[in-house]
């Protein structure tokens, strides 16, 4: 199971860890192995702002946007204590969240807690639907006005390749490309395709011209960079450095001459350096002819064991990959955590927790893992609401973001809950009745799927098979809207009010991963007379200017004919 | 004689459709397209498919096992479909034991697919003909391909390499091999159509190691010849955006 999806999950996870250092399994043959840049020192070192004089009018932020705290003053909170950020990362509600909390931005810049926005710029995220929480509510909160009309969240920018069921709220649509029509490059800075035995990096070369008005997303971010002349993106007299993404891949520098760049392979005037090196005007090239991949192989005895290998980590750090020649040693006690606590406790000069969050903070901060039930279950009424719901995507569809493709689509054309048949059967329903899944905010209509491969208190659903009527250019009487359906409606995106705080993410207090898999529900037949269609349906999204006109009943494709059908008579 | 055939590993399928999607993408502009699809963005859409995936579950949670069964025509050698086909538009080829239909005689009358036990062949409603796998004829007798490439598209596109394909005559292939010593089996055996297509049943996995993984080759005390290093500098932990 996946427990980084449970708001007990950092502890699960780093109980996991620590069970795996204790067997001395970790980089070793057949244990953990590691894949480069990791590992990286514990904490590892970039550190976010920490404090509100990082955010200032017309001023690139003052450190990275996301990072890694490792003690109470390294939080990005004001003199109160509380959140600066508008998801509240890295403040003491969740003072490790290392990704951000996207998933109440939303609900955060509609109450105005921190601070109320202007503009929210969405890029690759279906917060209208699949990618958020409470999506029903989020929708509405999307158009919500103040007391004077005004909108909430007045401006809204929507980057999408397809009509997502969030276009329809946008303000100003940046139509991006698909990745068969742009360049990427997964970088060493990111996340990149590392082989246990050694750094591995890709890239992505576009194969066929972006269609109409859409312009590649990355583009867009150079654009804006430079712009505003934000100092990675303009030279020092303030004009522009890139001229677009493929000339940024090629000559950005982490800072001037240090040959760090995005893409690891064919460094260096001629392409003979990997990893460090000045940029190489035929980078790009170079990678085009070895497949889009470059594959460092290491010496063998810098395979393995690499938190203590001194040859590994001379080499790591000759080639820029970890800042000291140092041992990278597991916590088993972590006194990252423990200071925290100790802050908590009043125990620690410098930045103190409000008081609402102190009881938290000790509980949470543990610096020995620990098992507690998920924070949802104790504020819930767990004798009404027994049934865990889980969602995940399908194998077929699991990375595409076009699930409404022709092929896909007849794959799985809409969801079902899957129930285990001694459930079904103690709520009075069969395979493929009717049924309502109610959590404590919110239910949903939906078939039942019987299926003895579910455990008999958990029932499950296909994720984002569920569209809304009209979206992703599918007819407005789709399967996907009229019997597919979303489990995200049931799952909120705030824990009910408790005493550390009245509007605190439903989320693990240490990370603040979303808690996606911490809903509990109830599931019980739906009357006769209702509708056989689930719910809750939206009012249809139209189609807009400049989208594909009706579509034919038939299709055929042929490769060479891109985008005609093919003539059948 | 040679017959192609898949053999297809069920204790491996994870039922992911890669195959079902990279057949469509190669047949649909090949020699057997299209591959039409109808009311592809409405409701209860439909189309041709030479390849699906069927997921079966068997016993009571939680002795529960979920199958993955990818079902595609099985290239019979004493095909049922070819005999009651009126026009001779069905055919088995003689040099690699392929059933395959030539849409220029296909009178679209359908006694092939009435004919055969397996469910195997579809009709394509637009074109009015009777379309089935072809192994990807185009492909696997295209011989400017390199030979690892002459493959059908879902053996190539198998993640797990559930998909094996090769001369089921010849004893000592791969796929024979795998027929002989992992208990491979024919659909419906009692109908004598004799399936060249095969499939590996459920069965306990066991760890395959070889002797020479379990023994050093090479001499772990013997010096490496170590890279020499550049000069320190920056580092990723020192990039600050």
């Amino acid at each position: 199971m996946d427990r980084q999806l449970d708001s007990n999950g950092f502890q699960a996870i780093r109980s996991l860890g620590i069970l795996m250092t204790i067997l001395g399994t970790i980089d070793r043959p057949g244990g953990f192995r590691h894949k480069a840049p990791f590992p990286r020192p514990i904490p590892p070192c970039p550190k976010p702002p920490n404090s509100p004089q990082g955010v200032q009018p017309n001023t690139p932020l003052d450190g990275m946007p996301l990072g890694w705290p490792s003690k109470p003053d390294d939080l990005f909170v004001d003199e109160q204590g509380e959140a600066v950020r508008i998801d509240k990362a890295f403040s003491w509600e969740y003072p490790l969240s290392v990704h951000g909390l996207m998933h109440n931005v939303i609900t955060n810049a509609w109450r105005g807690d921190p601070y109320p926005i202007d503009t929210l710029l969405l890029f690759m995220a279906n917060m209208a639907w699949n990618s958020s929480m409470n999506t029903e509510n989020v929708r509405d909160m999307l158009k919500d006005k103040d007391e004077n009309g005004e909108y909430k969240i007045p401006f809204i920018i929507v980057a999408d390749a397809f009509q997502s069921e969030t276009v329809a709220f946008a303000d100003l649509v940046l139509p991006d490309t698909t990745y068969l029509e742009r360049h990427d490059a997964m970088s060493m800075l990111d996340r990149p395709i590392s082989e246990f035995d050694g750094p591995v990096d890709s890239v992505r070369i576009p194969v066929v011209p972006p269609k109409g008005e859409c312009k590649p997303f990355q583009e867009v971010l150079i654009e804006l960079g430079s712009r505003l002349g934000l100092p990675a993106f303009v030279k020092e007299d303030g004009s522009r450095k890139f001229r677009d993404y493929p000339d940024f891949i090629t000559n950005y520098e982490s800072s001037p001459g240090s040959g760090i760049g995005f893409l690891a392979g064919w460094r260096g005037k001629g392409g003979e350096k990997f990893l460090k090196g000045e940029p190489n005007p035929r980078q790009w090239e170079m990678y085009q002819k070895n497949g889009c991949v470059y594959h460092y192989e290491l010496p063998k005895s810098y395979q393995y064991m690499r938190n203590w290998n001194q040859g590994y980590l001379e080499w790591a750090r000759a080639h820029g990959m970890t800042r000291y020649v140092e041992p990278i040693t597991l916590h088993l006690y972590s006194e990252v955590l423990q200071r925290f606590r100790l802050a908590a406790q009043g125990k620690l000069p410098g930045k103190q927790p409000p008081e609402r969050l102190r009881k938290r903070i000790i509980d949470h901060f543990d610096p020995l893992p620990f098992y507690t039930a998920p924070l949802e279950h104790k504020l819930i009424d767990s004798r009404q609401y027994q049934i865990s719901a889980l969602t995940q995507r399908p194998m077929a569809m699991y990375h595409s973001w076009d699930s409404q493709n022709a092929w896909l689509r007849q794959i799985h054309t809409h969801n079902y809950l899957f129930v285990n048949p001694k459930l079904a059967e103690a709520n009075g329903f069969g395979d493929g009745d009717w049924i309502w899944v109610e959590s404590p905010t919110n239910k949903v209509r939906c078939m039942a799927r019987l299926s003895e491969a579910v455990e008999p208190t958990t029932v499950w659903t296909w994720n984002a098979i569920g569209k809304a009527a009209g979206a992703w250019g599918l007819s407005p009487k789709a399967n996907e809207s009229q019997k597919g359906f979303l489990l995200n409606h049931l799952i909120s995106e705030e824990l009910p009010p408790c005493e550390a705080g009245e509007y605190l993410s439903n989320s693990d207090p240490v990370t603040g991963q979303a808690a996606w898999f911490d809903v509990r529900v109830k599931v019980y037949p739906a009357g006769k007379d209702e509708p056989k269609v689930t719910s809750p349906q939206f009012k249809v999204q139209k189609k807009v200017p400049g989208q594909d006109p009706q579509r034919g009943k038939w299709q055929a494709y042929f490769a060479g004919m891109f985008r005609r059908k093919h003539k059948l008579d | 004689m040679t017959q192609l055939a898949l053999v297809i590993d069920l204790n491996v399928c994870v039922g992911c459709h890669a195959c079902v999607t990279s057949c469509k993408e190669w047949n649909t502009s090949g020699w057997a397209g299209p591959m039409t699809d109808q009311r592809p963005y409405a409701e209860d859409p439909t189309g041709t498919f030479f390849n699906r995936v069927q997921t079966y579950e068997a016993g009571v949670f939680p002795d529960t096992e979920t199958y993955h069964f990818p079902k595609s025509c099985l290239h019979c050698e004493d095909p049922p479909c070819v005999p009651v086909c009126p026009t001779g538009a069905s055919y088995k080829r003689e040099d690699n034991g392929v059933v395959l239909v030539d849409y220029d005689k296909c009178i679209g009358c359908k006694y092939c697919s009435w004919a055969c036990p397996y469910g195997a062949r579809e009709i394509d409603e637009k074109q009015r003909v009777m379309k089935k796998c072809t192994l990807c004829i185009d492909r696997i007798t295209d011989m400017s391909l390199p030979e690892s490439e002459r493959k059908p598209a879902c053996v190539l596109a198998c993640p797990t390499s559930a998909r094996l394909f090769g001369d089921v005559h010849d004893s000592d292939s791969e796929v024979s091999v795998a027929i002989r010593e992992q208990g491979g089996y024919a659909l419906q055996p009692e109908w004598g159509t004799k399936p060249a297509n095969h499939y590996l049943p459920r069965r306990k996995t066991r760890i395959q190691i070889h002797e020479d993984e379990l023994v050093r080759a090479d001499n772990p005390l013997k010096k490496e010849q170590l890279p020499s290093l550049p000069e320190g500098g920056e580092t990723l932990d020192d990039v600050a955006w």
